[in-house]
């Protein structure tokens, strides 16, 4: 199991991490596209960050499936009023942390 | 600091960065734990944040060591987790300056996370200025490393219910961030974010996909759809 030397697999992990990574800045023929394609690329911002949130926000909290979920809310709605993300993140923690203690 | 070409500067990035920066630290503060656990040493695990600032694909090779996996396997593994910063990239590339060359390149080429692409995207510029994405990735990166090295060398874990809710910080800055969007664009990003959610979770939850899988499929079948169905553009 140990027979591979760690600093190697850690090698490894950071070239397969930056191939991805490099990949769409150094081919350019990628900055060439339909404008169909650029407009899917516009919309990914917003369609990463509804995956990024759900359903871990729900899996995370188990048993109390609801804990990220109000956090999460809260965070919107704090941050729809003012528009502070700081502020929004210490609602949100504050919510999650009162949700799972009760 | 001199004046920089594009929108935005060093500070700005650095500022916008911080919630990565806590959501990061704490995030880290579990990867440092768990490679004290299965006894990978402090440095190794060190330059493994260092290096790879990945945190799906860095917790996916702890799995694959613990069970002995094959140095093509982790190749494999991480470079299809990874391969959302594929379309990232692509999109995000369109935002910069032009200035962004050279080392400055490299620099915002290796910062590409999920979290750094999702609040770079948001400013809504096509003329993100190099300094900008440093200090963005400064903060960020700062937070991944520290929290590393803390989880380490902590080696256990705060009171349960603490540790959980500060587990919320990510989540609650990208609900943050669609918040800002809802604002500015309306209706439309709420539908786009929640198809997304709603497929991602199908796939996870009904499907059983690995949620690096999931995630890929999801934003970009809902950017698909969502090019198909919406009408105007901004």
């Amino acid at each position: 199991m140990k027979n591979l030397p760690m600093y190697l697999i850690v090698l490894v992990a950071a070239v397969a991490t930056m191939i991805p990574r490099f990949i769409p800045f150094y081919l350019s023929f990628l900055n060439k596209v339909p404008p169909f394609v650029k407009k899917c690329m516009s919309l990914l911002p917003v369609a990463a960050i509804g995956a990024l949130i759900f359903p871990f926000t729900i899996l995370d909290f188990l048993p109390v499936w609801y804990a990220g979920l109000l956090g999460v809310i809260a965070a919107f709605v704090s941050n729809f009023i003012k528009q502070s993300m700081l502020l929004s993140i210490v609602i949100s923690v504050l919510v999650t942390y009162i949700a799972l203690l009760v | 600091m001199k004046k920089d070409e594009g929108d935005f500067n060093f500070s700005e990035g650095f500022q916008d960065g911080l919630p990565i920066l806590l959501g990061y630290f704490s995030t880290a503060i579990a990867f440092g734990i768990i490679c004290r656990n299965i006894g990978i040493p402090f440095f190794e695990t060190c330059l493994y944040s260092l290096t790879n600032f990945a945190g799906a694909g860095q917790f996916l090779a702890v799995n694959l060591f613990t069970s002995g996996a094959l140095l093509f396997e982790y190749f494999i593994g991480i470079n299809l987790i990874n391969l959302r910063y594929l379309f990232m990239g692509v999109a995000l590339r369109t935002n910069l300056s032009k200035d962004v060359k050279g080392i400055r390149k490299i620099i915002v080429a290796f910062g590409v996370t999920d979290e750094i692409f999702t609040v770079a995207s948001m400013k809504n510029s096509n003329c993100l200025s190099f300094n900008y994405m440093a200090g963005l990735i400064s903060s960020s990166y700062l937070g991944w490393n520290l929290g590393t090295a803390v989880g380490f060398m902590m080696g256990m874990i705060l009171p349960k219910a603490l540790q959980m809710a500060v587990g919320v910080t990510l989540y609650a800055m990208f609900s943050s961030l669609l918040s800002c969007e809802f604002k500015s664009k309306g209706p439309k990003v709420i539908v786009i974010a929640g198809l997304s959610a709603a497929i991602n979770s199908f796939l996870i939850l009904v499907l059983s996909f690995p949620s690096g899988w999931s995630f890929v499929v999801s934003m970009v079948t809902t950017a698909v759809i969502g090019a198909l169905f919406m009408k105007e553009e901004k």
